[in-house]
């Protein structure tokens, strides 16, 4: 059962152009220029009951116009968005109770009270009875093992800490659908691992459907088994995590380190990327070369040592928003 | 529909109560802000001892009427900065993108984010307020309608600056707008309305309204009238309805940013 439906959705933002200097400045002033942003153009897409996808696209792609939509934030220009059968621009405050929103760059948490008294805040804002939402504090508690800080003053609390209260704020009411604006950012590896673990945790729980933006490839390829990929306003991939890494994984890396130096330039589906002499390393385009054949051509009676590794999905994905810019 | 106002009502009163606890956090800070706010009001009310020292009926208002009306303004200013702080930085709010953690939250955007911070130096304005209707000579009657009237000349004022701040929502930054148009009623609410004339004198009725939050309150205080009472009430609910509209009406446009924002 799909529980986000968005349709043919578009968003334009109206920008002031500037010219450099203070004469731009002047003459903006007197014949002010306007260029037309278009943020999202014609997107589709549905998300089912408990799925984790990730939203993702470089700066300025469009995924937080979308998302911001999405929670009734911002007002779509075309299209429709359903979300738990509520249109978010007609019904924000019913969806509200229905939906939980992390901003990673925005906090919403008083920063002078302790997380106890935030949650207890959160639970009067979506009208929980006291005795239920200490039930909700005390079982989020042990799920995000808030026990060491949850009586500190907000703002004496580390930032991956602080991010799991924002977290746990945004459960508090049970929603159905969590939306994850970058949680990760700005946070140690050791603390992102962390935070994904009860991302994870939570979903399985709870059967939450999350929508998640990232720029980390970590918290994607860990927490997501479907990933959505916009750049310029537009879709430019809505597939599995495993297709994704099936179809674009027909390169491979190999790195050699060679007793005996060997020319490897001009062979088809070889690209040399790093050659220094005894030490080489290649990528092989497995469409016009296997990788047996590349070891091959390396001889494998002057090989020493040898590692054969995938592309990393970063670059992966990289490579997919380059497309899009061509 | 009861429960809804009901539980708007308790958020409005917990967030005005946390952002009050975050204001105390600093002693001195808190009860120097309220001590100073209450001299400097006082110092000006030096200039109008002399000038009556001098002569009497200042445009028509005798001196204790110039207490009330003096307090009257303090209280008022004290009543909507106090509660409803935020109204005065409603257009940098739009403008930055700070509505968005309201916009997720199903409570009334525009109360929420409003009541989301304190001025405690209002509290010295409205307990200076009260000084001046005990020297002006206290009666229940005297304090129970300066109370109803400090709280809707407030209503009136905070209104007026969430109109003035909404135009940011078509004009973008309006700051400086809303500033001096926000400015303007505490300027003139310190004086007799009777050295006013024409022009000036139409600008308190509409955009300017001190005729409603401060000179009509203060002929009904002195001298009961029905009629002003239900003029300054249903004008007071016009505000409010006006201040409403155009915000909800801007809300629309409203295009949020990616500004790094923190609830301090």
């Amino acid at each position: 059962m799909s529980v986000i439906k968005v349709k043919n959705l578009s968003k334009t933002f109206k920008v002031k152009l500037k010219e450099k200097g203070l004469k731009g400045s002047l003459k903006s002033l007197v014949k002010p220029k306007y260029k037309i942003i278009k943020a999202v153009k014609d997107i589709s897409f549905e998300v089912e009951k408990g799925e984790m996808i990730a939203f993702i696209g470089p700066n300025g792609a469009g995924k937080s116009t979308s998302i911001k939509m999405m929670t009734g934030i911002l007002f779509p220009d075309k299209g429709s968005i359903d979300i738990l059968g509520l249109d978010p621009s007609k019904d924000r405050k019913k969806l509200a109770y229905e939906i939980g929103c992390v901003f990673g760059q925005k906090e919403q948490l008083w920063t002078h009270l302790t997380p106890y008294d935030n949650f207890k805040f959160f639970g009067a804002i979506y009208d929980i009875p006291n005795s239920i939402v200490e039930k909700k504090i005390k079982e989020l508690n042990e799920l995000f093992e808030l026990d060491e800080f949850i009586n500190t003053p907000v703002r004496n609390l580390s930032l991956g800490q602080r991010i799991r209260c924002e977290i746990v704020a945004s459960l508090i009411h049970e929603p159905k659908v969590l939306f994850l604006d970058e949680p990760t950012i700005g946070l140690d590896p050791v603390v992102k691992e962390n935070i994904r673990s009860l991302i994870k945790r939570m979903n399985k729980e709870y059967k939450t459907t999350v929508v998640l933006t990232s720029h980390d490839v970590g918290d994607i390829e860990k927490l997501c088994k479907r990933v959505i990929i916009v750049n310029k306003g537009q879709i430019v991939l809505d597939d599995t995590m495993e297709n994704l890494k099936y179809h674009y994984l027909n390169k491979k890396i190999v790195e050699a380190k060679m007793n005996k130096e060997v020319n490897l330039d001009d062979e088809e589906g070889i690209t040399i990327l790093k050659d220094k002499g005894y030490n080489l390393k290649i990528e092989v385009d497995t469409k016009k070369k296997s990788v047996s054949d590349a070891i091959k051509l390396l001889n494998p009676d002057n090989i020493v040592d040898i590692n054969i590794t995938n592309i990393p999905l970063e670059d992966i994905i990289s490579d997919i928003y380059k497309d899009g810019d061509e | 529909m009861l429960t809804a106002v009901k539980n708007q009502f308790k958020i409005t009163l917990l967030s005005v109560k946390y952002a009050l606890q975050r204001e105390m956090l600093n002693k001195f800070t808190f009860f120097s802000n309220i001590i100073f706010m209450i001299i400097n009001n006082g110092c000006f009310l030096i200039q109008w001892i002399i000038l009556y020292s001098l002569r009497d009926g200042i445009g028509g208002y005798s001196f204790r009427q110039i207490l009330l009306l003096w307090g009257l303004a303090a209280g008022t200013y004290g009543f909507s900065h106090f509660f409803f702080k935020n109204s005065y930085g409603l257009s940098s709010a739009i403008n930055e993108g700070r509505l968005d953690n309201y916009l997720v939250q199903p409570k009334n955007v525009l109360l929420s984010l409003i009541t989301s911070n304190v001025d405690v130096s209002a509290m010295g304005d409205i307990l200076y307020g009260y000084i001046m209707i005990f020297i002006y000579g206290f009666e229940i009657k005297t304090f129970l309608l300066y109370t109803l009237f400090m709280v809707i000349g407030g209503i009136v004022l905070t209104s007026v600056a969430i109109i003035w701040g909404s135009l940011a929502f078509w004009f973008g930054k309006v700051d400086m707008v809303a500033n001096t148009m926000n400015g303007l009623p505490t300027s003139f609410a310190t004086y007799p309305d009777g050295i006013f004339k024409g022009f000036i004198k139409l600008l308190f009725y509409t955009i300017i309204p001190i005729g409603f939050a401060s000179y009509m309150p203060i002929q009904i205080i002195t001298d009961f009238n029905i009629y002003y009472f239900f003029v300054v009430i249903s004008v007071t609910i016009l505000f409010v309805i006006l201040a409403f509209l155009i915000f909800y009406k801007g809300l629309k446009r409203y295009s949020s940013s990616n500004l790094m924002n923190v609830r301090v």
